[in-house]
Parts: C-alpha cells; sequence; structure tokens
C-alpha cells in the first residue's frame, strides 16, 4: 500500500525515535511510505495561536504536494501535525470562502483530496488487528501497559471522527493484539500541556504530573504514546516532576511503534530504544522483551 | 449604607452590544446564543484551574460585549487547546476557536501578552517557519533562552538531548522556502504598527 507521509519537524528531532520506529514497523507491515517532497512545518501551535490563515495555508501547501504526488491518504504519526493537516483539511471542505483565499496565499488549487489519518487510525482502519496480531512473534507478555492517547488523536470529534473522543479505546486494542494487558486509568485522553514544554514550562509540569500520578496509581509499568509532544513532555519532564512531588515515577514513555517493532521481532537498536531518557531497558528485560 | 445600586451593576440587555457575537458568528462559524450557560465547558477544561476567566463566563462576556476585558484575559496565553470543552458542549460552541480567534485580535492590536514568553515562543517559531521552512529547534530554544533572559533555561536538558541525537545543532532548510516565504506575505492582515 501506498501513502504519502508527513514526519512533521519532531520526527526528525526531539522524538527521532519516533521516526525512526514508525519506518521499520510500517516496512513491515508492506506500507510504502512516500515522504511528501520538501514539506514545511505544520505551523504547530505557534501558527493556530497568531495567524488562522497561515495556519491553514502552511497546511495546505503540503496537503497540495500530497495531492500532486497522487496520494489520497496522508499519514501524519505526530498527532499535532494530524491535527493541523486535519483541521486545515476539514476546514478547506467545509468553507469554501477560506478555501478560495487559502488558494490565492500558497497561489495553488486548495487541496480537498488527500484524506489524512493519524497513526492509529491508519493501524485500525487500514491494517487491522488481525494485521498486528498475525505479525506478532514476541507477545508483550506481562506488560501492563497505560495507553495515552492525549488530546489530539481523538479532538475535536467533529474533525477527527474517529474513536471515543474522551474514552478512545484503539490503541489498548492493539497493544492487546500483541499480548500486552492495558490499565483502566482517568488520564487517557488528558492533556499533557503540549506546545508550552519550553514557553510556560510550569503548565506542563502541573499536567504531564496529573498523567504521571494517574499512570502509577492504576498500577501502570509504562506508558504508551503515539504523540512526540506528550512522549517528550512526559519523558523529559519526569524528573522534574518527580522532584518536585517528591517521589520516583520511573515510568518508561515509549512510542507505540517501537512496542510494535518488539512485537514483531526487531531489536531495541532497530526502534531508537536507547533515545527514551526514562530507561525501558530493566521492565523489557524483567519481561524477556530486550 | 451602601446603596444596593453600587453593589449590583444590573446589565440592561438594550446596555449591550452585539457586534463582537455577530462577529464571532462570521469568523468561528459558532453561535453563542446558543449557549445553554451548563458549565460542562468550564468542568471539562484542562486549565480551568489556572485560568482568570473561565470558559463559561468567556462566553457570557461575549454576549454582554465586554471585548476589553476579553483581548487582555490570561486564558488566552494558557489555554492549552485540548478541544475538551468544544467536545463536551452540548450546543457545539467552539470555545478554543473564540480562542484563537480573539488571541489573533489581541496579537494584531499589540495589546500586551499576559504571558509574554509564550508570545515570544510563537513568534520565534513563526519567524523559524519563514526562514527556513521547518522548526529550527536548538536554534530556536538558544534564542528563546536570550530573549526570555533565561540564560540557563532547560541547558541541562538540552545537552541530554543533544546526546541522545535528538537535537540537530544544524537547522534544515527546505528546498522551495521562497514559496513559503511568499506565502507569509501573502495573508492579509498582519499585526499593526
Ligand atoms: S458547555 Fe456550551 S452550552 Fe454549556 S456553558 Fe459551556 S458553552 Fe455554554
Ligand atoms: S481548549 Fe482551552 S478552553 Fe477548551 S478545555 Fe482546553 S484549555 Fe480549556
Amino acid at each position: 500500500m501506498n501513502v504519502a507521509y508527513f514526519p512533521g519537524c519532531s520526527l526528525h528531532g526531539l522524538a527521532k525515535e519516533y521516526g525512526i520506529s514508525v519506518e521499520v514497523v510500517c516496512k513491515h507491515l508492506g506500507i510504502n511510505l512516500n515522504e511528501i517532497e520538501d514539506w514545511n512545518c505544520c505551523g504547530a501551535t505557534a501558527a493556530h495561536s497568531l495567524n488562522h490563515e497561515l495556519t491553514i495555508s502552511l497546511s495546505a501547501r503540503n496537503l497540495a504536494i500530497a495531492r500532486d504526488m497522487k496520494m489520497n491518504k496522508v499519514l501524519a504519526p505526530c498527532a499535532g501535525c494530524f491535527s493541523r493537516l486535519k483541521g486545515a483539511s476539514y476546514e478547506l471542505r467545509n468553507n469554501s470562502v477560506l478555501a478560495a483565499e487559502v488558494g490565492e496565499i500558497i497561489q495553488a488549487e486548495p487541496p480537498v483530496e488527500p484524506e489524512v489519518s493519524n497513526l492509529l487510525q491508519f493501524i485500525m482502519e487500514d491494517q487491522g488487528l488481525n494485521a498486528v496480531a498475525e505479525k506478532t512473534i514476541k507477545p508483550l507478555q506481562g506488560l501492563k501497559l497505560a495507553a495515552y492517547y492525549g488530546c489530539l488523536l481523538t479532538r475535536p470529534k467533529d474533525v477527527v471522527q474517529f474513536d471515543d473522543p474522551e474514552q478512545p479505546i484503539s490503541m489498548d486494542l492493539i497493544l492487546q493484539a500483541m499480548g500486552a494487558d492495558t490499565v483502566v486509568w482517568a488520564h487517557k485522553a488528558e492533556c499533557c500541556g503540549g506546545g508550552y514544554a519550553a514557553s510556560d514550562t510550569d503548565i506542563v509540569l502541573d499536567l504531564s504530573g496529573q498523567v504521571l500520578e494517574s499512570a502509577q496509581q492504576a498500577g501502570a509499568d509504562a506508558i504508551v504514546v503515539a504523540c512526540p509532544m506528550c512522549g517528550v513532555n512526559l519523558d523529559s519532564r519526569q524528573e522534574a516532576i518527580a522532584a518536585k512531588k517528591g517521589k520516583k515515577y520511573d515510568l518508561p514513555i515509549i512510542y507505540l511503534t517501537q512496542l510494535m517493532g518488539i512485537a514483531f521481532g526487531y531489536s531495541p537498536a532497530q526502534l531508537g530504544l536507547k533515545r527514551l531518557l526514562t530507561s525501558p531497558f530493566p521492565l523489557l528485560q524483567s519481561k524477556g522483551l530486550a | 449604607m451602601h446603596n444596593t445600586a453600587d453593589f449590583y451593576h444590573v446589565l440592561r440587555i438594550d446596555q449591550t452590544s452585539n457586534s463582537l457575537r455577530e462577529e464571532i458568528k462570521e469568523h468561528c462559524h459558532t453561535d453563542i446564543e446558543m449557549c445553554l450557560e451548563c458549565g460542562k465547558c468550564s468542568g471539562g477544561c484542562s486549565n480551568a484551574h489556572i485560568f482568570d476567566i473561565t470558559p463559561r463566563k468567556i462566553i457570557q462576556l461575549i454576549k454582554i460585549g465586554e471585548e476589553a476585558k476579553l483581548l487582555k484575559m490570561d486564558a488566552l496565553w494558557s489555554c492549552v487547546a485540548c478541544q475538551l470543552c468544544v467536545d463536551r458542549c452540548p450546543s457545539s460552541i467552539n470555545i478554543p476557536k473564540i480562542m484563537d480567534y480573539m488571541r489573533e485580535k489581541a496579537y494584531k492590536q499589540c495589546v500586551p501578552a499576559t504571558r509574554p514568553n509564550v508570545e515570544l515562543f510563537h513568534e520565534l517559531m513563526l519567524g523559524s517557519i519563514k526562514q527556513y521552512g521547518r522548526v529550527a529547534e536548538a536554534l530556536m530554544t538558544v534564542q528563546f533562552n536570550i530573549k526570555s533572559k533565561q540564560y540557563t533555561k532547560d541547558a541541562e536538558m538540552g545537552i541530554k538531548m543533544f546526546f541522545k541525537g535528538k537535537l540537530n545543532p544544524l537547522p534544515s532548510r527546505i528546498k522551495n522556502v521562497q514559496q513559503v516565504r511568499r506565502m507569509f506575505r501573502n495573508i492579509p492582515a498582519q499585526r499593526e504598527g
């Protein structure tokens, strides 16, 4: 299967291991990732915070390139990029005045065709749980995981139209298909503080702190993520949060595709597991998975 | 003795203005007249515990046309855009969109942001996109620390990230950056002054 691939800045930078493992897993599933040629940043929090037309236009340029590459589906594994691309696509389809304006700004026909999917949606709708289960040669037995969706993989519901906006289950099902256990917990779709990581770190310490606390209380061994902002915030701020609360968490924050890679038989080195700040190795070794 | 009228400023409907309400309807495609005042938005909001004005109140202030207050509020700079409010609202009132609209308006009118570092970070990120077409994380972090005068902020973490191979020291520039810059120029209304 051929899809257009939008890695976004994070998968080339702060969440490289997410990008690496997405590529490994997709190849294994027989998916051809065609990187959108010369893609630009989706504008992230900055553009939608200060300039609506700009945020739609930045995504529109990327979607137009995907269309010109004759792709009818775009895979955006970063939840932030997904949200911008999907939101832009939704507005271009539903607001003809804005679509015309954006066409002027990007000097191209406004792209309405390509469908945009996040990773969970892509696995559920285009691959299916059976494919995941069939490829699993090293079941994730004994792992108790907190599937963490954050805000943007399922919200806003009218735009995303996938899974339940506040009680999603797709990632739990994918993890279970690989033999893992998932915990029932309260914060699976709460916010980690997102784009405030650098600009107002206290917001992230507060909100990510609540997520860590909730996962620990539910008895999870690790938190699984499908978003680089969630991943980076929960991992890189964990020490500071623990110090502030005078506690210890030691909760590895692992990208879903890294665990899929392990289940499919790849080595930790091929999946960039060493790049995680909170080491997942003691946990994985104790279950015979690394 | 106090005059009760000093305590209770009852607003008469003919003293309020409709224009903001109409503007929101036009630009955010959301009709705040449909608000039931149920408070589900504030109840679900990720950051209501630090907001100066909570989502339900924001809708009320729009109703009575209190624009100046809304343009100055801290909630504009601490909303995490988590979309919980809009998904819980029985009338689908798009509060995150209203937040974006009001913040953009405040920014264009140069109303000082209550969290200048948040505004600065957004500006630096847009600057990076304009220059390179992508975000140059390392460069931006250094610029942010210098401009916000927090010289050692996250330095230790930055070094850790660098050794984990997560921080690219050199920004990568896209080939057709001219096209992206042209887009920035083609955007109609920009910041005044
Ligand atoms: S949830 Fe919707 S209807 Fe209820 S108070 Fe908030 S905006 Fe109004
Ligand atoms: S989008 Fe903003 S206002 Fe709405 S619930 Fe989230 S933080 Fe609160």
